[in-house]
C-alpha cells in the first residue's frame, strides 16, 4: 500500500498534472479572495469556498483520471496484481495519493486566511468548517472518480463521466424540490452531498456528515477493489 | 514448482485455453512454444494471477494462485508479453517501486545495483524509462522479474526488442538462471527454446500438444532415416540394402547421370555400418551418407498444423489420473505431465 502511494505521489508531482491542478486552484481561490476582500470589502470567507465549490469538484475528476485508464492501457496493472499486494490496498494507495493532491490545494488556500487573520479576525469556525467539508466531499468524489476510472481504459471517458456525476450531485437538490413524491424527495435528500457538506460551511463540525462521505468513499473503494479482482474473470 | 491441472479459460464461446495440465519441478529452463494466438500469454497471465481460470487448479510452490494468492505470487518474477513499465519513473526509482511493492526483505540498494549489473542496466538507471529504446526496456523489465530472487521466473518473450549480441548475453543469462530458478519461458523463436530449454512444452488452439526435451520431441515424431549415395548399379544395390537387418524400408527415390543413385533408407536402430561394411564388399563408393533428422523447426510445424491436437504425443506417466504432485515428486525437469 506505502508503496503505491509513494508512487502514485512522485507520479503526480513527477508529471505536470498535479502543478497544473494546484496551480489552477490556487489562482482561482486568489481570485475569489480578492473579489470579497477588496471588491466587497467584507470577511465573509465562507462565499470564497462556495464558489471555489464547482472548480474543486470539476478538478477531482482530472486528478484521478487516470488512476486505472493509465495503468490498463499500458498493461502496468500487470505488475501491481502479479505482486503480492491485495486490490484494496492499491485502491486505497492510489486514493490516498490523489486525496493528498487535492488536501495540498486547500491547504494552500489557507495562506491568505492567515494574512487576513493578522489584520483582522475571520470565523475560524466557518474557515476550517469549509475547508474540512470540501475535503470530506472530494474524498467522496475521489473515490466515486477512481471507480469511474477502473471501469473504462479511456482517461476522458474517465474524466468526463465523474464530472458527470459531479455536476448530477451539485443539481440533485434541485430535482428534489422539483419531483412531488415525498418518498423520491427523501431519498434525495438523503442522497444530496449538498445539504451535508453546507452544515460544514456554517462552521459546524457534523459527526454523521463525516461519516456520510468516509462512507461514501470507503463505498466505492471497496468497488473499485472488487472490479479490479473481477476484471481477472471475464 | 508449478501444477497446473484442467485448465481451461473460456472467454464467452471462445475457448483460450482448453484442459491444460502440467507440472514443473526442480530448476531448469522450461519452454513454451505455440504459434501466435495459441493461448501462451493466456496460461503465464493465469499462472501469475494476473486473470483467472474459468477451470481448474494452478498451484505454484503448493500454494494455490486463488485461496492464498500473496503466498504464490511473492514465489513469482513475471516479465508479461509488454513489460509494465511506468514510463514517468527511471530505471532506479522504477525497481525500486517494485522492490517496495513485492515487499522484499533484502538490502535494498545493494540488491538493486547487483540486478542492474547483471540485466545490463546499470549505465542506464539514472535515466529516464520513457526515454530508453526497446531493448533496455525490455531488459528493466527482466530486471523487475529478477528482483527478489524468486525462485520462479516466468518470462512472456524475453528477447523480443534486443539485438542480436544482446539476444545471446541474455539467453546466456537465462541458461545460468536456470541452474538455480525454475525458468517458464515462451518464445516464438525456435533456435532460442533449443538453445535454453531441457524441455519444450508446446500449445496449440489452447492445447497442450507435445511435452519433452527437445531431442525426444524431434525423435518421437518420425523414425530416422538416412540419405545415402552410391556409385552402384540401381537394382543389385537396392536388393543388396535391403538384405540388410537393420534396414526396414530402402528405395531408390532418384536415379542421377553417371551412374551414381539416391537412396532413402529407414532403419531400425543403426544401419550405417552395415551400409558401409556392404558397400566395401562390392566396391561400391559412398559419395554421401547423412541421417535425415527433423529439425526442431520442422517439428514444430507438423505440431501446430493441428494434427497432434488430441495429445496423443503426450507422454503417458502411470497413474493417470492422480494429482500430479505426487506423479512429480520423483520427476526430473524432464517429464512430470500427467495426461488422462
Amino acid at each position: 500500500m506505502k508503496a503505491i502511494f509513494k508512487r502514485e505521489l512522485n507520479s503526480y508531482f513527477h508529471s505536470p498534472i498535479a502543478y497544473v491542478c494546484i496551480g489552477v486552484l490556487l489562482a482561482l481561490y486568489g481570485f475569489f479572495y480578492y473579489n470579497v476582500l477588496l471588491l466587497q470589502t467584507s470577511t465573509y470567507i465562507s462565499s470564497v469556498y462556495s464558489s471555489m465549490f464547482l472548480f474543486n469538484m470539476l478538478v477531482i475528476p482530472i486528478i484521478t483520471m487516470r488512476s486505472f485508464s493509465e495503468e490498463r492501457k499500458n498493461k502496468t496493472d500487470q505488475a501491481l496484481l502479479t505482486a503480492p499486494v491485495g486490490t484494496y490496498a492499491i485502491a486505497f494507495g492510489k486514493f490516498l495519493a490523489a486525496l493528498l493532491v487535492f488536501a495540498v490545494s486547500l491547504l494552500g488556500s489557507l495562506i491568505p486566511a492567515f494574512v487576513i487573520g493578522i489584520f483582522s479576525s475571520p470565523n475560524w469556525a466557518i474557515v476550517f468548517g469549509n475547508i474540512l467539508g470540501t475535503l470530506f466531499y472530494g474524498a467522496a468524489m475521489i473515490a466515486i472518480s477512481m471507480f469511474l476510472s477502473s471501469l473504462t481504459e479511456n482517461q476522458i471517458v474517465a474524466a468526463i463521466s465523474s464530472m458527470g456525476v459531479a455536476v448530477f450531485l451539485m443539481v440533485i437538490d434541485q430535482i428534489g424540490s422539483i419531483v412531488s413524491n415525498s418518498v423520491v424527495t427523501q431519498i434525495i435528500n438523503w442522497i444530496s452531498f449538498n445539504t451535508r457538506y453546507k452544515t460544514f460551511t456554517s462552521g459546524v463540525f457534523d459527526l454523521s456528515s463525516l461519516v456520510f462521505f468516509l462512507s461514501v468513499a470507503a463505498a466505492f473503494l471497496f468497488l473499485t477493489a472488487r472490479r479490479l479482482e473481477g476484471r481477472r474473470w471475464n | 514448482m508449478i501444477n497446473v491441472s484442467h485448465l481451461s479459460k473460456r472467454y464467452g464461446l471462445f475457448t483460450a485455453l482448453d484442459d491444460i495440465t502440467f507440472s514443473v519441478e526442480g530448476s531448469g529452463v522450461v519452454g513454451f512454444l505455440g504459434p501466435n494466438g495459441a493461448g501462451k500469454s493466456t496460461t503465464m497471465n493465469i499462472l501469475t494471477g494476473y486473470l483467472s481460470a474459468t477451470d481448474g487448479t494452478v498451484l505454484i510452490g503448493g500454494h494455490n494462485i486463488l485461496d492464498e494468492p500473496n503466498q504464490a505470487k511473492s514465489l513469482i518474477g513475471y516479465l508479461p508479453e509488454m513489460p509494465p513499465l511506468y514510463i514517468d519513473m527511471t530505471v532506479r526509482e522504477y525497481l525500486s517501486f517494485i522492490f517496495d511493492l513485492k515487499k522484499i526483505r533484502m538490502p535494498k540498494e545493494e540488491h538493486i545495483e547487483k540486478i542492474c549489473k547483471e540485466s545490463g542496466i546499470w549505465d542506464v538507471s539514472s535515466r529516464l524509462i520513457a526515454n530508453l529504446s526497446k531493448g533496455y526496456r525490455q531488459r528493466v523489465g527482466l530486471a523487475q522479474a529478477l528482483l527478489g530472487d524468486p525462485p520462479l521466473l516466468i518470462l512472456d518473450e524475453p528477447t523480443v526488442g534486443l539485438d542480436p549480441k544482446q539476444i545471446i548475453e541474455i539467453r546466456n543469462f537465462i541458461k545460468e538462471l536456470g541452474k538455480e530458478h525454475t525458468v517458464l519461458l515462451s518464445s516464438h523463436i525456435l533456435p532460442e527454446i533449443e538453445a535454453t530449454c531441457s524441455r519444450i512444452l508446446v500449445i496449440n488452439h489452447g492445447r497442450l500438444v507435445a511435452d519433452g526435451n527437445p531431442e525426444s520431441l524431434c525423435e518421437n515424431m518420425e523414425e530416422p532415416h538416412l540419405q545415402l549415395i552410391l556409385q552402384a548399379p540401381r537394382d543389385e544395390a537396392l536388393s543388396a540394402l535391403r538384405k540388410l537387418p537393420s534396414v526396414k524400408v530402402a528405395v531408390c527415390s532418384e536415379r542421377r547421370e553417371n551412374g551414381t543413385c539416391l537412396f532413402s533408407i529407414e532403419e531400425k536402430g543403426d544401419a550405417r555400418k552395415e551400409i558401409f561394411s556392404l558397400c566395401k564388399e562390392q566396391d561400391w563408393p559412398i559419395l554421401e551418407l547423412h541421417s535425415h533428422e527433423q529439425s526442431l523447426e520442422q517439428v514444430f510445424l507438423r505440431l501446430t498444423s493441428g494434427e497432434y491436437d488430441d495429445g496423443h504425443l503426450l507422454p503417458k506417466n502411470d497413474p493417470p489420473s492422480v494429482s500430479s504432485a505426487a506423479a512429480d515428486t520423483s520427476a526430473d525437469s524432464k517429464e512430470g505431465s500427467d495426461k488422462e
